[in-house]
């Protein structure tokens, strides 16, 4: 009973992490609707676009400024953890030492959050997402992503403005959150199947929990099938507030960090300083939300509930 | 029934269009993610889960065997305080026995020691006997000599052998009284 209140413990942290997340969700909305009248305020052409900008294209393929991001970031990822497993000691030193931490505390993280059997199926997808994010959110902090690159002169504000960065925050932009969420999805299905079974699948679905008898079950068997069709709404929705979530926040921190750095011009440098270390912390705490959501949603498919003897 | 199916559609569309999301795109960041986490997975997660485990083992297989030396270390000083016990009560025992059979001889040393002086003493008091005897018999020739020549000095006559015999006998009877 013990070891069942502190599996729950995580479980509550996670969703403590995501009522700060909201918060952050929702600051990140008033910003993202407050940036326009800002912008009004300050200069209207400030606003950073939805889109991620063109840089070159191959073929019929064009590159982004977000693509372009995502490969630094993705190349950097592997070069350092093939420099850090290159050669392995069993006392670790430096960079094998950092990505030993890194990986051992996620390990722990989701064994505590989804259990020792299926961390040791879907640690690989959990920790990539989580570590890819976290990178791509803060490499999205560093100074000149989003400032350098392409644009104009205005003549009557003399100031240079940037039109088409070299470089934007990745997951400012939505094709890789929702590839993101998209590739969870497949997978979550995947591992739904291998757990349940498809007929365990339409069972975890559609039907009835817990124990009942008589006219009780015959309603709760109704009951749990309409269930079952808002649930079906719901994963089939998952992929969307997914990839929103994370891109309207990395996409919101963008836009106010802009607005804090053109507020008041003569104090351009300083005044964004705070906000940035709010954007690291946002950073992480995105990850951290994608990634515990991805496995809540993991677990509760994967979960078996005894009393319903389900064998798998 | 149609018509809302299309206004979703078209809703979708526009803000797909809106957010800049594109098919090529999308995929190909699909692809860049998949490499990402396939490479991850090989290359970075399994050598270090890997070296993980087996340290894991190690520490296990570490701590098992101090538990098993510990353990061999609490027999071999309980096998230590059984043989000194052992010991201990051997050698009292050796010493008791030591004691018992030393109290045994001294006492046997002791009646033959007084065995010896009580012979030592009988032997001399046989002896003082002898000489007393000897002296006494000495002492009455002697007596009887003397007693002879003075009366015969003093009577101025040769005693006869019996007479002689006589007053010999009579001097013996007077000392032995």
């Amino acid at each position: 009973m013990i070891n069942r209140s502190f599996r729950q413990l995580p479980l509550l942290l996670s969703l403590l992490s995501l009522l700060i997340f909201g918060g952050f969700a929702s600051d990140a909305e008033a910003q993202e609707t407050a940036a326009p009248e800002a912008g009004a305020v300050a200069e209207k052409h400030e606003a950073i676009p939805l889109k991620a900008a063109p840089l070159f294209t191959i073929g019929k393929f064009t590159v982004t400024n977000s693509m372009l991001v995502t490969w630094v970031v993705a190349l950097g990822i592997i070069v350092f953890a093939q420099t850090a497993t290159r050669k392995i000691k069993q006392i670790p030193t430096g960079a094998q030492n950092f990505w030993e931490w890194l990986v051992e505390g996620l390990y722990n993280f989701l064994e505590s959050v989804i259990g020792s059997h299926l961390v040791r199926k879907t640690f690989w997808f959990f920790a990539t997402i989580f570590i890819f994010i976290l990178f791509l959110n803060w490499f999205g902090l560093i100074p000149g992503v989003g400032t350098i690159g392409w644009g104009h002169h205005d003549p009557v504000t003399n100031v240079f403005h940037v039109d088409r960065p070299l470089l934007r925050g990745a997951n400012a932009d939505l094709n890789l959150t929702f590839a993101m969420a998209a590739i969870f999805f497949t997978l979550w299905i995947f591992w739904a199947l291998q757990e349940n079974g498809v007929g365990g699948f339409i069972i975890h679905l559609f039907g009835p929990k817990g124990d009942s008898k008589g006219i009780l079950k015959v309603l709760m068997i109704v009951v749990f099938f309409m269930v079952g069709w808002l649930e079906i709404v719901s994963i089939l929705f998952r992929p969307i507030s997914l990839s929103f979530r994370l891109y309207g926040n990395v996409y919101a921190g963008e836009n106010m960090l802009e607005s804090m750095a053109h507020i008041v011009p003569a104090l351009s440098w300083l005044i964004p300083i705070p906000f940035y270390f709010m954007e690291l912390l946002v950073g992480l705490v995105q990850a951290l939300v994608f990634m515990l959501l991805t496995a809540v949603f993991t677990l509760l498919i994967a979960h078996h509930e005894p009393a319903q003897g389900v064998h798998h | 029934m149609n018509i809302p199916i299309f206004l979703a559609a078209n809703l979708v569309t526009e803000t797909a269009e809106n957010f800049g999301f594109d098919v090529k795109i999308f995929l190909s960041q699909v692809i860049s993610f998949v490499i990402v986490a396939l490479l991850l997975k090989q290359f970075a997660y399994k050598p270090i889960l890997a070296v993980l485990e087996e340290r894991r083992q190690r520490i296990a297989e570490g701590l098992l065997n101090a538990e098993k030396i510990k353990q061999q270390l609490a027999e071999a000083e309980q096998r230590y305080q059984e043989i000194l016990a052992k010991g201990n009560g051997e050698a009292q025992k050796m010493i008791d026995e030591a004691r018992a059979s030393a109290g045994v001889i001294a006492e046997r040393k002791q009646q033959e020691a007084i065995v010896a002086a009580e012979q030592i003493l009988a032997k001399a008091r046989e002896a003082s006997a002898l000489e007393h005897e000897r002296t006494m018999s000495q002492l009455k020739r002697e007596l009887g000599r003397l007693v002879i020549d003075t009366t015969a000095k003093v009577t101025g006559k040769v005693l006869t052998r019996d007479d002689q015999r006589r007053l010999q006998e009579e001097a013996s009877r007077q000392v032995a009284s």
